[in-house]
């Protein structure tokens, strides 16, 4: 097995939009070490997003190939990128998107549901996973009686209920003041070092950026810049 | 941390949800529009309370009927000659026969394994005045026309007062109620002296012929029997014979004229079956409580499937509603069909969710509607009872029978009803593009 978790080969992606067209990704080519904390960071319209929906299979490239730990997501079906997004990803957005009708601890037992985990083991790894997060008071709330901090946790609670081995997050901290997602932000630098999860973070504020291994610049459907 | 491989021990892509979740969600769902949910479902249910009450109306009836039936015999089968049309009266006085009843197809049928009892009869004209005379006193009677055995379900077994009944075939032998003993002053006491006494049945023309049949009278019956307040004499086939031969001064009357009727009693209605089609291509005319019984039921079924297109055409406008909820439904959710695409759902799952909300609606609809339409077959059962009481009409049928199949079919058929109605959305729910479908706002 390859030591790296994503490998993006000339990846292009472009949008029909009647008789006009847009390309958002033109050529990106970029390599995740297993483990590592990325920040794909640019100005809007720069793919960012384009980058982290393809990696997380809810989009498919126009060109390109796309290897997510030595499986190429490009090479797959409709079945194989569900899998993808089942068991290998856990998706944090930026406005949370949480149900509104469950509460907190059913929606991080959700996506244990459709891979046919029991009732009761889901309950009991979603409130294992709040509590860690320091949800544990509010395991019966609904989102829309949590706090915006509260209900990021939650996402990420459910993001990682699975046990993926790689966290795709969209600007996690964008709806969130300056302390929380300060806050946020630790609790996913502390995921990455303690769990040795694989984190690749859209983001356009710098002080987001700061917390990753290494910060990846788009301009423009492709990779202009690459550091630390 | 190492990634886990495709279809790891945690589920497979398509399946993973299981029927219980299913079940569940889809319920919550519903739950969260009670009103809408209500409202989707009020047209399956007026469609399957059309449906289940006519249909057990259909069920009652027929079960009803088929009793009754079943008590006249459905093995029995009736066979009468053929006559002649637009054919002047013959010597008899009527149409002459052209196929005719004779001892022939009565011995040919008596020999046949799957018949049980083969009956010719002989009716005697009504014009016939016949007496009854004993010890030197006459008195007018009637003949009992029908003979008891296969051939009249109907009639019951008259009360033997003194003797027996009539033996069938017996040759010279008669019974006679106790009216026709009444007008000739006979007292009760006197019945079992009567017993095996000759009796003389006498037949008298308009001219004034006379012929005297001596008989043996083998039993008094009670006079409730036949035809009421009447003196009535049941007389055997060889008396009868004798009798039509004289009347109509013919020596060879059953050659000319054959039976009149022959009651064939089958040893199954398979078989029953067989002889009709075989006396039928022969060209007999035949009645069978089986053929009565087919054209009821041939009545029935189109009244149902009537009375059933009205409840179709219910659930069919009720398909369309909730077709509509659920399109509605789509929409409204196309966020958080997003969501859960994200989290792992596959279209299938997304699919088999609206599926089954929809077909929750239509057995929703479905339970109400069978309930609704159990009470109104109780209450219309009440009703026409409470009339037929009011009429003075005797009954004890139950005209509405709910049974366990209707039942479990009118749950299936709302079910698949709500379930049709739902493919169509639920496709929808499922093509939607995760992506689209979590920036809809």
């Amino acid at each position: 097995m390859s030591s790296f978790a994503i490998h993006l080969i000339n990846l292009h992606r472009r949008y029909e939009m009647g008789d006009a067209h847009v390309d958002a990704l033109r050529g990106v080519n970029l390599t995740v070490e297993q483990g590592e904390f990325v920040a794909l960071v640019g100005p809007s319209g720069s793919g960012k997003s384009t980058v982290l929906n393809l990696v997380g299979g809810l989009d498919r490239p126009t060109e390109g190939e796309i290897w997510v730990d030595s499986v190429e997501l490009t090479a797959q079906d409709e079945r194989g990128l569900t899998a993808h997004r089942r068991h290998r990803v856990g998706f944090v957005f930026q406005s949370f998107n949480l149900l509104p009708r469950l509460t907190a601890l059913e929606n991080v037992a959700l996506p244990l549901m459709f891979s046919g985990v029991l009732e009761q083991e889901r309950m009991a790894r979603a409130r294992g996973f709040l509590e860690q997060l320091g949800l544990s008071g509010r395991l019966s709330h609904r989102p829309t009686q949590l706090s915006g901090g509260e209900q990021q946790r939650v996402a990420i609670a459910r993001a990682l209920v699975a046990e993926p081995a790689l966290l795709l997050a969209d600007e996690p901290t964008g709806n969130l003041d300056t302390t929380t997602g300060g806050e946020i932000m630790s609790l996913l630098k502390a995921l990455n070092a303690e769990r040795g999860l694989t984190l690749l973070i859209v983001t356009h504020d710098h002080e987001v950026a700061a917390f990753a291994d290494r910060i990846v610049r788009l301009r423009d459907g492709q990779v202009a810049e690459e550091g630390a | 941390m190492t990634l886990r491989p495709f279809d790891s021990a945690q589920g497979r892509p398509g399946s993973g949800l299981t029927f219980r979740d299913l079940i569940k969600t889809s319920f919550d769902n519903l739950g969260r529009h009670k009103v809408r949910t209500a409202l989707s479902s009020v047209g399956v249910t007026v469609g399957i309370v059309t449906i289940v009450t006519m249909v057990s109306l259909g069920i009652g009836v027929r079960k009803e009927m088929l009793s009754s039936f079943d008590a006249l015999g459905l093995e029995t089968l009736r066979v009468f000659p053929v006559t002649e049309e637009r054919t002047a009266f013959d010597s008899f006085g009527e149409p002459p026969r052209k196929l005719l009843l004779t001892d022939e197809l009565v011995g040919e049928l008596r020999a046949r394994g799957d018949v049980l009892e083969a009956q010719p009869s002989l009716l005697l004209p009504y014009a016939m005045n016949i007496g009854l005379e004993i010890d030197g006193r006459m008195v007018v009677v009637r003949p009992w026309q029908q003979d008891s055995g296969p051939t009249d379900p109907f009639v019951l077994e008259p009360e033997f007062l003194a003797g027996e009944a009539l033996p069938r075939d017996a040759p010279a032998v008669v019974t006679v109620n106790t009216r026709a003993l009444k007008d000739l002053d006979i007292a009760e006491s006197e019945y079992e002296a009567l017993i095996g006494q000759e009796v003389v049945i006498v037949l008298r023309t308009p001219r004034g012929d006379n012929f005297r049949l001596p008989l043996e009278l083998s039993g008094i019956f009670d006079t409730h029997y036949g035809p009421n307040d009447y003196a009535v004499v049941t007389l055997g086939l060889p008396a009868r014979l004798e009798m039509l031969s004289w009347w109509y001064n013919s020596h060879d009357y059953l050659a000319r004229r054959g039976y009149d009727s022959l009651s064939i009693r089958a040893a199954s209605l398979n078989d029953a079956t067989q002889i009709l089609d075989m006396l039928e291509a022969r060209g007999f005319r035949v009645q069978s409580v089986k053929v009565m019984l087919d054209m009821v039921n041939r009545a029935m079924i189109v009244l149902e499937t009537m009375l059933g297109s009205v409840g179709g055409l219910a659930l069919f406008v009720a398909s369309v509603g909730i077709a509509n909820t659920m399109v509605m439904a789509v929409y409204e959710r196309t966020r958080e069909i997003g969501i859960l695409k994200a989290v792992g759902a596959s279209p299938g799952n997304i699919r088999a969710l609206f599926v089954v909300e929809s077909a929750l609606i239509g057995l929703i609809g479905g339970f109400v509607g069978t309930v609704f339409g159990w009470l109104l077959g109780k209450g219309l059962d009440r009703l026409i009872r409470a009339i037929m009481e009011w009429q003075e009409i005797q009954v004890q049928a139950t005209f509405f029978v709910v049974t366990g199949w209707l039942v479990a079919a009118a749950l299936g058929f709302a079910t698949l009803v709500g379930l049709l109605a739902g493919l169509y959305p639920a496709a929808r729910a499922a093509r939607l593009d995760p992506l689209d479908a979590l920036r809809y706002e």
